[in-house]
């Protein structure tokens, strides 16, 4: 054997060994939910909401400041997308812009009367960018705690506002609660309920009679919040608040409540939130704990409550989920919620407090789930009729080249090896539309090898030597196969730019196979007939 | 063994007219009878990550009728649904269920009509009126799961954290038979090595539906249309890169047959895709950009041997005609082969590849028999008509590669 050919031999065996090696794990090429089972998600965060509740944000802050630096009689009020404020006359505007310094995010134009803030095209962008990103993370942990093996959770779109999650194995039941899970931002406020007139009670039984009641124009600073009905109204109406809600029921509404629009304890301050029993109800019911801030904080609302004799509303994203009142002052910080939950809500519940608020709630843009037993008529029909058209071109190859057609068969088999090896090592998913592009990239390398056979017989039958017809054979397909192999690689490459899911799967595969193609047509074809020249130095016929 | 024993002497160019006459008649007669201008009454069938919706696919135990689905699915309130059989798995019946989207349609709205879909679909089952045990082929893994942990049947020690690290194996065992079998039709089909107490704890507490839920997917109207953008700018990225590939190859007048001929196979794969009944999928539209790739290679495999006979002394003088083909002409015979090596994998995949392979077979079916057809027909043609006006067989050799 030459240096060369043993050099040629080095490389063969070393891409081989290579790509056994990366695929002898089988457990590195992962099959795609397509062939699994499992469910698969696309949401969109909605930026606008993020923007929104920094408005209200702002606004909360901003009214303190205005308070605390000399201007009491200060009115902020969001209207759209624009802070207004009134009470703050022309004379004192050098004040009033050193206040609004540190709210840089915000463009501020002086009127009569007040100013008006909106946000800068900028600061709208990172405040969605950083919705993005904590709705990303806050799926993430929630996926995480709930449970799920190997989940999938990767940020697309062009905005990195839609979110992929792919949970496989997970069946139809838990979808509806992995959904609530995923959508709801998870936003704990604790807040005032506004202060009435007595006769009207606490609540209004709709919306519309609340406006009617209030002449169309709420009091300043404050909302209508709905109420669903707790566990104790249940049983009071002779209902058994065992009975679950089943998973997708709009929530019925007890009443809708006048709060104050300031936030006086969010989510971020909660330490621990676990679900647990009531002992004396025995209806489950949600235990949480305030860091040191939020315990102060949870003190001051306590101690205006329990002084003013008002009651304190716990809303979870814009729902208020119970009502308290207070007699004193709670110091300690730490909360126990009872209202209309099942177990599993409880559950849910905790685990929202414990992964943070989003910023933003999320949109349903797709929804899969696959039972496993579709994946697996799949892989059986998919691979049944790939392995028909194997061994079909196999033994065609065989009959119409004889000799020649077996070095098509090895250069097949390593280009085999070399798309298994490859795949495992991007870590590719194998999925059903994958399945067919494997069939079909053999089919196409086998072309390859038609190519440069068909040139060599021609060549022959031009009057070349053996090894000159070989020689030729090679040299002028070179181009023909490398073109026909750019042209597919354009589209695999598209595939795979705009693809996703299956689709992706497919063009990966389709790009592995058309590398690997180019490389066995061109290498090992090649190689085997340069070793059989060596050793048959003054052949005359060849098998082709 | 040779497919032609000497080259062949066939004039292709001579039909030249007539091949282009009647494979854009053909492709015209598909259009018309499609007539995608009237918007929904085209006859397009589009998945529903196109329209937006809901697309299921159940299984039902025994022989049942797509006619009872389809009744007891619009007294179950939904009145739009599209159900197609499926009989691909003996003493099952599977069905794809397919509901349309309405515009403005949101999550909410889905989730509502998938529980009324799977609740037309439940009444269906005809023991659940007898019998009031949960289903064993639809229950939850997390009611299972429960049950066990609460009733403990094996008697194991510790607490719920305990016992829930103990059943869970058990449950995803019961599941993955289930899923198997889907739907299960008799208690032995459970895994042999359930322990016996747990196996007397789902006799004692669960029916055998005869339903089981195999597919669920739902698309929000939104995300429609986008998914059609994203499809038609990722094939003209295609079409694209591959003009300039060409032209910076070869020449424009290459580059122009290239594109019509490929053009060509699309709209004639199309033609025939819709006139067949096959329904769009994403997956579908990949298989058309496969075809891209294909029907190019092949028509590069002619286009090279032109540029190549081009440099001959004796092709120096003649005109384009002839040496179009016969640089056909002798590439005539892998110019079949290859096609044919390609063909006979996509028809296995076709006739073998189940339903879902199916759909997306078929273009590239199609693709690679119009692609080869294209290359000598369409492709050719466009070359010698091009340099017949615009006199490019000059372009044709200052461009090409001097070979060895």
């Amino acid at each position: 054997m030459t240096k060369r050919s043993l050099w040629r031999l080095t490389v063969t065996l070393l891409i081989c060994g290579m790509c056994a090696y990366f695929f002898i794990p089988l457990s590195q090429v992962r099959l795609g939910l397509d062939l699994k089972g499992g469910v698969h998600f696309e949401l969109e965060v909605q930026g606008h909401e993020a923007l929104e509740a920094d408005l209200r944000d702002t606004r909360d802050r901003l009214q303190d400041k205005l308070r605390e630096k000399g201007f009491p009689d200060a009115l902020l009020k969001v209207d759209g997308s624009v802070l207004k404020a009134e009470g703050v006359p022309a004379d004192r505007r050098p004040e009033a812009e050193v206040i609004l310094k540190p709210f840089y995010g915000y463009d501020t134009s002086f009127t009569q009367t007040g100013f008006n803030l909106t946000q800068k095209a900028v600061y709208q962008k990172s405040l969605k960018d950083d919705a993005n990103k904590r709705a990303l993370q806050i799926i993430e942990n929630r996926i995480n705690q709930f449970g799920v093996a190997e989940p999938e959770i990767t940020a697309t779109g062009a905005e990195g506002n839609r979110i992929v999650v792919e949970l496989p194995g997970v069946g139809d039941a838990e979808r509806e609660r992995i959904k609530g899970l995923l959508t709801t931002p998870g936003r704990l406020e604790q807040r005032l309920v506004a202060k009435l007139d007595p006769t009207q009670g606490r609540g209004f039984p709709s919306r519309e009679k609340a406006l009617e009641f209030f002449k169309g124009q709420l009091p300043n600073n404050t909302e209508l919040l709905p109420e669903p009905f707790s566990d104790r109204d249940l049983r009071a109406q002779g209902k058994d608040p065992a009975i679950a809600r089943k998973p997708g029921e709009q929530e019925p509404v007890k009443s809708w409540v006048l709060v104050e629009e300031k936030v006086y304890v969010d989510g971020a301050d909660i330490n621990k939130a676990d679900p647990s029993v009531d002992p004396t109800t025995d209806s489950p019911q949600i235990n949480y704990t305030l860091n040191k801030k939020g315990a102060d904080d949870f003190a001051t609302l306590s101690g205006i409550a329990a002084d003013e004799q008002r009651l304190i509303a716990i809303v979870l994203d814009r729902k208020i989920v119970s009502t308290l009142s207070c007699r004193e002052k709670i110091i300690g910080g730490s909360v126990r919620i009872t209202g209309h939950f099942t177990k599993a809500d409880t559950e849910d519940f905790a685990l929202k407090l414990k992964s943070g608020a989003m910023r933003a709630s999320m949109k349903f843009l797709e929804e899969r789930a696959m039972g496993p037993s579709l994946g697996a008529d799949s892989i059986h029909s998919g691979v049944r009729a790939a392995l028909i058209g194997f061994i079909t071109i196999i033994a065609f190859m065989v009959f119409y080249y004889k000799w020649s057609g077996v070095n098509a068969i090895v250069a097949l088999t390593v280009n085999i090896i070399v798309m298994l090896g490859l795949m495992g090592s991007f870590h590719a998913v194998i999925t059903l539309p994958g399945i067919a592009g494997f069939a079909l990239t053999i089919g196409m390398a086998v072309d390859a090898n038609i190519l440069i056979f068909e040139r060599i017989r021609e060549e022959i039958g031009n009057g070349k030597s053996i090894p000159g017809a070989i020689q030729m054979g090679f040299d002028k397909v070179f181009w023909t196969i490398v073109d026909s192999h750019v042209t597919q690689l354009f589209a695999a490459m598209l595939l795979f730019i705009f693809g996703t899911g299956p689709v992706k799967g497919f063009a990966v595969t389709l790009t592995v196979g058309v590398c690997a193609s180019l490389f066995t047509s061109i290498y090992i074809s090649r190689f085997i007939y340069d070793w059989i020249l060596e050793r048959h130095p003054g052949i005359k016929t060849l098998s082709i | 063994m040779k497919v032609f024993e000497h080259i062949p002497h066939i004039d292709f160019m001579k039909y030249k007219g007539i091949a282009l006459a009647i494979s854009w008649g053909i492709i015209l007669a598909c259009f018309l009878w499609i007539h995608p201008w009237k918007g929904a009454d085209a006859h397009v069938k589009l998945g529903m990550q196109f329209t937006g919706g809901i697309d299921m696919m159940v299984a039902f135990k025994g022989d049942v009728h797509q006619d009872v689905l389809r009744s007891a699915l619009y007294n179950g309130g939904v009145q739009d649904a599209g159900v197609v059989a499926y009989t691909d798995k003996p003493g099952t019946s599977v069905f794809s269920i397919k509901v349309k989207a309405k515009r403005g349609q949101d999550e909410k709205d889905s989730s509502a009509q998938i529980k009324q879909i799977t609740d037309a679909l439940k009444k269906m089952d005809a023991s659940a009126a007898s019998d009031h045990r949960s289903d064993l082929n639809t229950e939850s893994v997390g009611v299972m799961l429960d049950t066990w942990i609460k009733s403990n049947p094996m008697g194991y020690p510790g607490d719920e954290t305990a016992l829930r690290m103990a059943y869970e194996p058990w449950v995803t065992k019961v599941t993955k038979a289930r899923e198997q079998f889907s739907p299960m039709s008799s208690y032995s089909q459970l895994p042999q090595d359930l322990p016996a107490p747990l196996r007397a704890s789902l006799e004692k507490d669960y029916r055998l539906g005869t339903l089981s839920i195999l597919k669920n997917e739902s698309f929000s109207p939104s995300i429609s249309g986008e998914w059609t953008w994203k499809t038609l700018k990722a094939v003209f990225w295609a079409l694209g890169a591959i003009l300039v590939y060409v032209v910076f190859r070869f020449t424009l007048s290459f580059s122009v047959g290239g594109i019509v001929a490929l053009i060509h196979d699309i709209l004639m794969a199309l033609g025939l895709f819709v006139l067949f009944g096959f329904e769009f999928s994403v997956p579908v539209v990949a298989s058309f950009l496969i075809l891209i790739g294909y029907s190019m290679a092949d028509t590069i495999v002619v286009f090279d041997r032109i540029r190549e006979n081009s440099h001959k002394p004796e092709y120096r003088r003649v005109d384009i005609a002839k040496l179009v083909n016969d640089s056909i002409n002798q590439t005539l015979s892998r110019t079949i082969l290859t096609s044919l090596s390609v063909l006979f994998v996509a028809f296995c995949l076709l006739v073998w590849g189940g339903h879902a392979l199916r759909d997306l077979s078929f273009p590239i079916f199609i693709g690679v028999i119009t692609g080869t057809y294209s290359s000598i027909f369409i492709a050719s043609p466009v070359v010698v008509y091009w340099d017949h006006w615009f006199g490019g067989q000059e372009k044709i050799k200052q461009h090409a590669h001097p070979r060895a």
